[in-house]
């Protein structure tokens, strides 16, 4: 088995008188020191044993040179193992004769088989997810908007009864905002934090049922704790006037992380919230009005309010209040009517 | 055959549960000082271990740590443990979505004297709100034997259910049990 692997790249009868030239070259170099343990031997005269040591020195000497002449020669001859395996070194690893009792190999094997098939499927869903980029904030739209000659920038415009200075236009984004002077940045981010505050306030004042808390722990981009009734908690993370995340729980569970900030990553405990959670997310696809976000924000948590009935309303298509143990979960976007997940149209 | 219904339903069995309440009578000492002699009801859920409830009949509800009951054998000059009335629940959890059911046999002393059965719907917080939402789960397993509506429901409105409501239900189911051999169902929360 091993020859057959090897042959392809080693000259095998290179190989074997290589393997006798090591051999010899052992036995000579072991007889240069053999002379050298044995000394002078007894001669009548001292010259006659000086000559005869140097003699058989230098004849033990020269000897070793030859074998290894002959093993560089034979060297080069034994040409490398073949580089193109596919596994390289690795591959002389099925060789070992200890094979059975380890499946390191058979494990190498299947370790790069996996990680060939993960690369493919990685090649594929990054394509895919590239065709499908979900253009659902101005962010977005405004790269493709590039493209477009004379394309409008992509701005927030501020309706004149907010209240503020009367700037008509408002960078929306903080890399258009870099080009000016850092001063004018610096006021129009403040503008639009105060901007952003203003419409949750009036959407919080909108529904008494609905009470939200707004929070900015990571700096210019709020969090917020909406509470509706006692029925449930939703936790939305918005980026300037778009919502990014939302994440529903329970009025009974807990939506803070140890250290007391907004806990925006875990899931709630209850089925019911975590089917409410997949459809909260499917409304912020819905909603999208990239020029008129915080209209986007007002549908949403008109949207949310819906589900102050979650345990008290009956499906309005097959009337009952629970399927395979959960109560209507969808509400209609534009009706808000409760529906099962599966009686929706 | 109820447990059957269930895991035919889909439930599965999640542990084990249990349910005891000890009776005590006031003692002479206070019922003579123009008193009636009350009833106290001190009772433990394997659901709270840690907790010890000790309720009055019609009357307030009191959570205390578990350590209460070496509290009331201390009290024994005022509180007298009716040994005999002790009665308890144990069976099985089950588990179904967000629904929590615990069917138990009540026993009394060494005889059994009836089923009970217990369904929470943990993801609610007032129970008024679900209760439709309930009675339509348990018609499902329980059939005719769903329970009316529970008196705590009526008193709730839409104050937070807690710990204490079950243990009055319990209460109440007890008290039904010991005046009368023949059982009913009851549904709580
Ligand atoms: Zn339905």
């Amino acid at each position: 088995m091993a020859d057959g692997v090897l042959s392809p790249g080693v000259n095998l009868e290179a190989f074997s008188q290589a393997i006798a030239a090591i051999q010899a070259l052992r036995s000579s170099v072991t007889r240069v020191f053999d002379c050298l343990k044995d000394g002078m031997r007894n001669k009548e005269t001292l010259e006659g044993r000086e000559k005869g040591f140097v003699a058989a020195f230098q004849e033990s000497l020269h000897s070793v040179s030859r074998d290894l002449g002959e093993l560089e020669r034979l060297s080069n001859l034994v040409g490398k193992p073949s580089e193109n395996h596919p596994l390289h070194n690795s591959g002389l690893l099925s060789l070992d004769p200890v094979q059975d009792k380890t499946p390191l190999y058979s494990q190498l094997l299947q370790a790069y088989k996996w990680s060939n098939k993960l690369q493919y499927h990685a090649g594929l869903a990054s394509g895919l997810l590239n065709q499908q980029s979900l253009k659902r904030s101005a962010n977005q739209m405004g790269v493709s908007a590039k493209r477009r000659p004379k394309a409008q920038p992509t701005t927030l415009v501020l309706p004149p009864q907010a209240g503020l200075v009367a700037t008509p236009e408002l960078p929306i984004l903080p890399h258009d905002s870099l080009r000016e002077g850092s001063e004018k940045r610096i006021k129009d981010l403040f503008l639009l934090l105060r901007y952003v505050d203003d419409v949750i306030n009036r959407i919080d004042r909108m529904f008494p049922e609905m009470s939200i808390q707004l929070s900015r722990p990571n700096g210019t981009s709020a969090m917020l704790l909406v509470t509706l009734g006692k029925v449930l908690k939703v936790i939305v993370v918005m980026r300037s006037l778009f919502i990014d995340r939302t994440i529903v729980k329970g009025y009974n569970e807990n939506v803070y992380t140890d250290d007391g900030k907004l806990d925006i990553w875990s899931k709630s405990n209850y089925q019911v919230f975590q089917k409410v959670t997949d459809h909260a997310t499917t409304a912020l696809l819905h909603y999208q009005l990239p020029q008129m976000p915080d209209v986007v924000v007002r549908s949403f948590m008109t949207w949310l309010r819906s589900y102050i009935k979650l345990f008290q309303a009956p499906c309005q298509r097959c009337g009952k209040f629970l399927q395979d143990g959960l109560p209507p979960t969808w509400r209609d976007f534009r009706t808000l009517e409760a529906f099962h997940d599966t009686c929706r149209q | 055959m109820l447990s059957k219904k269930l895991e035919l339903l889909g439930a599965e069995k999640h542990g084990a549960f249990g349910v005891d309440c000890e009776t005590y009578h006031t003692a002479a000492a206070i019922s003579s000082q123009g008193q009636t002699g009350k009833l106290m009801y001190v009772m433990h859920n394997s659901e709270y271990p840690l907790s010890c409830f000790a309720l009055f009949e019609n009357g307030p509800c009191l959570i205390a740590d578990a350590n209460f009951d070496t509290l009331m054998v201390k009290l024994k000059g005022f509180f007298q443990n009716a040994k005999a009335n002790k009665i308890e629940s144990r069976g099985t959890r089950y588990q179904y979505c967000d629904f929590l059911v615990k069917v138990g046999t009540v026993t009394m002393g060494p005889s059994a004297r009836g089923i009970s059965v217990e369904v929470e719907y943990c993801p609610c917080v007032i129970a008024n709100d679900c209760w439709n939402l309930l009675m339509e789960f348990m018609q499902s397993f329980m059939g005719s034997h769903t329970p009316s509506i529970p008196s705590v429901f009526g008193t709730k409105h839409d104050s937070i259910y807690s710990p204490a409501d079950t243990m009055v239900q319990y209460m109440e189911l007890f008290n039904k049990i010991r005046k009368q051999q023949q059982v009913p169902v009851a549904g709580i929360r």
